[in-house]
């Protein structure tokens, strides 16, 4: 029963090429010979082809093709030995073979069939080679049962290997693997009816996915015996394991000769992994190296950061309710010191105090700790729960951004104090800062500003440029102070940029940008762009003061041709 | 910042507005656009009147080789005429008829005027008085390429059936079909 254990059936209709993984070669062909079973004729195997592969011995029958025909490992010859034959005898090369080698090749039939992809670098191998190609990533090297599910090979005693190893023992010594199936029956497809061969997977005309055939198999009883035959099975008794190829029509000296050339190669180990003695698969997936170990940490990580995160925002939200009782507590201590620095200015004369614990440096202490709380409290925001009608409420707002803008007589330093101009999201940024409770939102801040010029002086008021760029500017920065001006700096510095006009405005440039087009816009300004430049040139456009205003014709005139 | 103006080794005085960098750049305020524009068609009739040029076309504000070099270019600030600024200046040149579109049906090249049409019919009919050849029988090439140099020489045919069409009017030519072409006769003209 050597034959058996060391071979696979294959169906033998499908021409060699076909059959062929896709880094086998096929080396050399002959017919007319038969084959031995030990050293008994095999009865079913005496008419047929043999070829061999860099990795595969093939059996073709003649005659029943589909049934007879079997694949070989090369692998699993270790001895070859050659007879030249007598008489009658024709010449015969005998292959010794090792089934515990057999054990060792883990793939399954149904594997060969199936692309997978590389859990190190997610390539996707394509299907069809040889079992120890196929074990390793074509793009990365890394071999596959290194990373994911490690295909634990075991060396029970089951000659079955499934692919899906790492439960052997739960599964019934089947031994009926699609490849092995006496009868192979095709597949029709569930949406074309086109008859696919079994081994595939998707149709081959309408590439819909194919009921597995493998489950029915497993579903059907085989009219093999279930589990093999166990007299067969002891090895150690058995001292010579061997089939035989008899060359009843010749050509077995070049068979030979290429047979032993294809064993000397091995063909089959070349794309194996070297396999590492201490390189046992850890118990778990937990422990895992390369790129899928890093991305993992980075991942485990992230989701770390995401989990602290929420917890910082719920404190931040438990601070924001008790926001509103630490400014009502600030007012109230803000007002008894007051009340406290009045009254003892008041009495100081006669020597009393009403509140005699507040000294005046505590008093101090306490205002500039709640100053650097941002909790000053000299202006409280006005919110509109203080006010009884809108228009109130909105005048007293622009009052408040008057001072936020221009600094309140006393203290503080306005935004606007430095800068003439400043653009209207900074100051709702800065005026909400200042307010710190009680935010106001953009659309109260554009009621606003148009009563903002009532309580500034001098005059704030808002401009809109064509882009839609809000601004809030003093006179020196309206659109006729500025022409004015720039046309002066034109004149007696020559020609700008909007950079340079941007430096010596103390605007930014952007906003130079825009100022500078209004004023070209009334075509007081004109520009020169660099990309007219004969040679070189940039993209810059340099400003000059309209110099056609007034310009009389000095060049050569039609009368003077005439 | 002041230019004087300047004259170009063909003996055409460019105007100082031509030294100026901005003069080169087409500008986006409409009214100051409007008088770079003028100063522009000024410069190219004076310059196409002072070189015999009847012809102008996009392609010459960026070709080296050009007619119009020393008007499109200045090296001496680094600046050209961009195809895209002089095809706005054609439009505006067709527009106030100082010059049409030759050949018709396109924008991309013009027929200067920078004498009209009118102004041309004067001087074919000067032409043939003072050349005396009233009442006889002249094809076109006799007139675009006399053996002396005349006002009239190279003249874009385009142009000169324009002129003669005129003249027509006050039955100063007639348009005559002779065998090899056209041909026409001026007359005396019976007063204008």
């Amino acid at each position: 029963m050597t034959l058996r254990r060391c071979t696979k059936l294959v169906d033998g209709t499908i021409p060699i090429p076909a059959l062929l993984y896709n880094d086998e070669e096929l080396l050399s062909s002959q017919d007319g010979v038969g084959i031995y079973d030990g050293a008994q004729k095999s009865p079913n195997h005496q008419s047929g082809t043999v070829h061999v592969t860099t990795h595969r011995l093939f059996y073709i029958s003649a005659h029943h093709e589909a049934i007879y025909s079997f694949a070989m490992d090369l692998s699993l010859v270790h001895q070859t030995d050659y007879y030249a034959g007598l008489f009658k005898s024709s010449a015969k090369v005998t292959l010794y073979v090792s089934i515990s080698f057999a054990d060792a090749a883990p793939e399954g039939p149904a594997t060969l069939f199936e692309s997978w992809e590389c859990q190190v670098c997610a390539y996707r191998n394509p299907p069809g080679l040889s079992p120890a190609a196929a074990r390793v990533c074509a793009l990365c090297g890394v071999s596959r049962d290194s990373v994911p599910t490690p295909a634990t090979v075991s060396s029970s005693s089951t000659h079955h290997l499934h692919t899906s190893s790492s439960l052997p023992s739960l599964h019934p010594p089947d031994h009926s693997p699609p490849a092995h199936r006496r009868q192979p029956s095709a597949i029709a497809c569930p949406a074309c009816t086109f008859l696919n061969h079994p081994s595939l997977r998707a149709c081959e005309i309408c590439s819909t996915e194919l009921p597995l055939a493998s489950v029915g198999m497993k579903s059907a009883p085989s009219s093999r015996p279930a589990s093999p035959n166990p007299s067969d099975d002891d090895d150690d008794a058995e001292p010579a394991r061997f089939i035989k190829i008899s060359f009843r029509k010749g050509g077995d000296k070049a068979f030979y000769a290429v047979l032993r050339r294809a064993l000397k190669s091995k063909a089959w180990a070349a794309g194996a992994p070297t396999p590492v003695p201490g390189d046992t698969p850890v118990n778990d997936a937990n422990v895992r190296s390369g790129i899928s170990g890093i991305l993992r940490t980075v991942e485990t990580s992230a989701q770390g950061r995401t989990t602290d995160m929420a917890a910082a925002f719920q404190d931040l939200e438990a601070l924001m309710v008790k926001a509103k009782d630490m400014v009502r507590l600030a007012a109230d201590l803000n007002e008894r010191l007051t009340a406290s620095s009045t009254v003892s200015a008041t009495t100081s004369f006669s020597g009393e105090t009403l509140v005699p614990s507040t000294e005046p440096e505590e008093a101090t202490f306490i205002r500039s700790s709640l100053s650097q709380l941002g909790l000053e409290m000299s202006n409280t925001p006005v919110t509109l729960d203080m006010m009884k009608d809108e228009r109130r409420w909105i005048e007293q707002l622009a009052r408040e951004l008057a001072a936020v803008l221009q600094g309140s007589s006393s203290n503080s330093r306005g935004m606007m104090k430095e800068r003439g101009i400043i653009a209207l999201d900074e100051v709702w940024g800065g005026w909400n800062r200042a307010r710190g409770v009680a935010l106001i939102p953009p659309s109260t801040l554009l009621q606003v500003v148009p009563h903002l010029g009532a309580c500034t002086t001098p005059t704030i008021s808002l401009r809109t440029f064509p882009s839609g760029l809000c601004v809030l500017h003093t006179p020196p920065y309206s659109h006729v102070a500025f022409a004015a001006r720039l046309s002066g700096l034109l004149v007696l510095s020559g020609p700008k940029t909007a950079a340079g006009v941007a430096q010596e405005e103390h605007i930014t440039m952007g906003l130079a940008a825009e100022m500078m087009g209004a004023v070209e816009a009334d075509g007081e300004i004109c520009r020169d762009d660099e990309g007219c430049a004969i040679k070189g040139g940039g993209a810059e456009v340099r400003f000059w003061g309209n110099l056609f205003h007034g310009y009389a014709w000095d060049g050569q005139t039609e009368v003077k041709e005439e | 910042m002041s230019f004087s103006p300047l004259a170009t080794p063909t003996g055409f005085l460019l105007p100082s507005v031509h030294s100026a960098p901005p003069f080169f750049t087409q500008q986006p305020h409409p009214g100051t656009n409007a008088t770079v524009q003028d100063h522009w068609i000024t410069l190219i009739l004076g310059y196409a009147r002072h070189r015999k040029l009847f012809v102008l076309r996009v392609e010459d504000a960026e070709a080296t080789d050009s007619e119009w070099l020393e008007v499109f270019r200045n090296e001496r600030i680094n600046r050209k005429l961009l195809p895209s600024y002089l095809f706005s200046i054609l439009a505006t040149m067709v527009s106030k008829n100082v010059a049409i579109y030759e050949p018709p049906g396109q924008t991309r090249s013009v027929l200067l005027y920078w004498r009209l049409p009118e102004e041309w019919a004067e001087v074919l009919h000067q032409w043939a008085i003072s050349t005396g050849q009233l009442n006889t029988i002249l094809t076109f090439y006799e007139i675009t390429d006399p053996p002396i140099p005349s006002p009239l020489s190279n003249i874009p045919v385009t142009l000169l059936r324009k002129a003669i069409a005129i003249l027509a009017k006050t039955g100063r030519s007639q348009l005559i079909t002779i065998a090899d072409g056209e041909g026409v006769r001026l007359f005396q003209g019976t007063g204008k």
